[in-house]
């Protein structure tokens, strides 16, 4: 199949025809999932980061699919190993690609969005600006979000179907999907941490990384407000 | 895409019983769908210049969406984007001449501008869209789409520039224009839509719930251009405004001054 028709194939969750992509690793097929992973969020990252400043846009769009990347690199290992012990008999290959897949159809829907999200970003005041504005800093955070959720479920209700065709029962499929999704989430929630800002506060300057961006963890961050909300 | 594919003159027309002199390929196309776009002979006449696929997209829509499917489809496309810069203008005219001077220019730009811009920002959500809807559609055939779209909005604005000329050059109300203009393009926007969902359906990529989405998403873009390139009616020292308002402030703010007499100087 045309490399450029795949993507459509995926998006549409054609499960019969993307199967036995699984089963060998081409290397113009992998090149062109990753092509549209690391642009289309590229993309979808230098309309967030122009939000705070042009040289944001441009970490941001490095950094965001470096997460994407990174956690799909990272998990590889486990999600291989997790898979025949949930009950979906593939290898290390299969799940990458696997996952490889999904990836690039949430590359694809933030690549399609991010035009979207630019035009919101224009019309809006400057960050500095909307962030005492209040109302306008909400609604662009939770385009966001939106946008990220969107592709993400997308994303996973795709790999389900694959995996419910690889492992033959939906119930198993979900088990391997759950189980992924959590390595996934747990990994990926780290180095967007350490990766941090993607979008930036006004009142710190911009930078690529913020200074000592191994201290700390998200879990530390996310803990740690939790008790200034309710015990302080 | 659609299950008909035009047939050669040397072909044998469905239903003949002329014996073929040739062996049948073995992996024929299916027949066409009775109604589906191509069907009728006239529908695969291709469709040239301007004038006519102005004509075409208002009276034989089944023969553009069946043209956007053919060989030609790009210059098809690069039509209909004509007709929708070309119709923009000339509407962009007449909503100038409310306000004369400098919007005489400044209006059709903005509108032609403003439209095309709104649905280069939207194509690749749609596609995305069409696609996890399950849609069996290609990326020029939804371009094909959205320049339709685009065109038919066009077409009809310059059927309502009469009367949009008419009203402007009567009342002196920014507000009441205003309401005016959106009415028109509202009701042209409408028909442009009817006419990218039908095609979605003719080309058997019907998805609902993903272009009703869509369909939010385009109009929010084109109500915040209204906004974005203010001021599309009335006078301004800048081309572009210098603050960032959502367009729902923009048109209170325009109500209230208008309320306080401003008109269109």
């Amino acid at each position: 199949m045309n490399l450029a028709r795949q993507i459509p194939t995926l998006l549409r969750g054609e499960t019969e025809s993307v199967a036995p992509w699984t089963d060998t690793a081409s290397p113009a097929r992998v090149g062109t999932w990753l092509a549209v992973t690391v642009g289309g969020s590229a993309a979808f990252g230098a309309a967030m980061g122009w939000w705070r400043a042009p040289e944001q846009a441009l970490f941001t769009a490095v950094k965001l699919p470096l997460v994407l990347l990174f956690t799909a690199l990272g998990n590889a290992l486990l999600n291989a190993m997790l898979a025949p012990l949930l009950g979906v008999n593939i290898g290390l290959r299969q799940s990458l690609l696997a996952v490889l897949m999904s990836f690039t159809i949430a590359g694809a829907i933030l690549g399609g969005v991010a035009p979207l999200l630019a035009f919101v970003i224009w019309n809006a005041p400057p960050l500095a600006q909307s962030a005492s504005a209040g109302t306008t800093h909400a609604f662009i955070l939770l385009t966001i979000v939106a946008a990220i959720a969107f592709a993400g479920i997308a994303a996973n209700l795709r790999l389900l179907r694959l995996l419910e065709r690889l492992g033959g029962t939906a119930s198993v499929a979900r088990r391997v999907l759950f189980a992924w999704l959590s390595i996934n989430l747990f990994l990926g929630s780290q180095l967007a941490w350490i990766l941090r800002p993607f979008v930036g506060s006004p009142g710190l300057p911009v930078q690529f990384l913020r200074d000592e961006p191994l201290k700390g963890s998200f879990y530390e961050a996310v803990f740690y407000s939790l008790r200034r909300l309710f015990l302080d | 895409m659609l299950n008909t594919s035009p047939l050669p003159p040397e072909q044998p027309t469905p239903g003949s019983t002329t014996t073929p002199t040739q062996p049948a390929p073995t992996a024929a196309p299916p027949p066409p769908l009775p109604g589906a776009p191509g069907t009728d002979p006239a529908e695969r006449v291709p469709i040239a210049g301007m004038f006519g696929a102005s004509e075409a997209i208002l009276r034989q829509p089944q023969r553009v969406w069946f043209q956007l499917t053919q060989a030609g489809q790009l210059q098809l496309i690069l039509v209909l984007l004509g007709i929708a810069i070309l119709g923009a203008l000339a509407y962009g005219l007449v909503v100038g001449t409310f306000t004369g001077g400098d919007q005489l220019w400044a209006a059709p730009v903005k509108i032609a501008g403003g439209l095309l811009i709104s649905g280069l920002i939207c194509l690749p959500s749609l596609y995305i869209f069409a696609c996890l809807s399950g849609a069996h559609t290609r990326l020029a055939e939804v371009c094909g789409l959205v320049a339709g779209l685009l065109a038919l909005t066009t077409v009809l604005l310059i059927g309502f520039a009469p009367v949009a000329w008419v009203f402007s050059q009567s009342t002196e109300s920014v507000a009441a224009m205003g309401a005016l203009h959106l009415a028109f393009a509202a009701i042209a926007v409408g028909f442009g839509m009817k006419f990218l969902a039908r095609g979605f359906e003719q080309l058997n990529a019907r998805f609902g719930g993903g272009l009703r989405v869509w369909t939010i998403i385009f109009v929010l873009v084109l109500l915040q251009m209204t906004a974005a390139l203010r001021p599309i009616l009335g006078t301004s020292d800048a081309f572009l405004p210098g603050e960032k308002k959502f367009f729902v402030s923009h048109w209170t703010d325009s109500l209230k001054s208008s309320g306080g007499g401003a008109g269109r100087r």
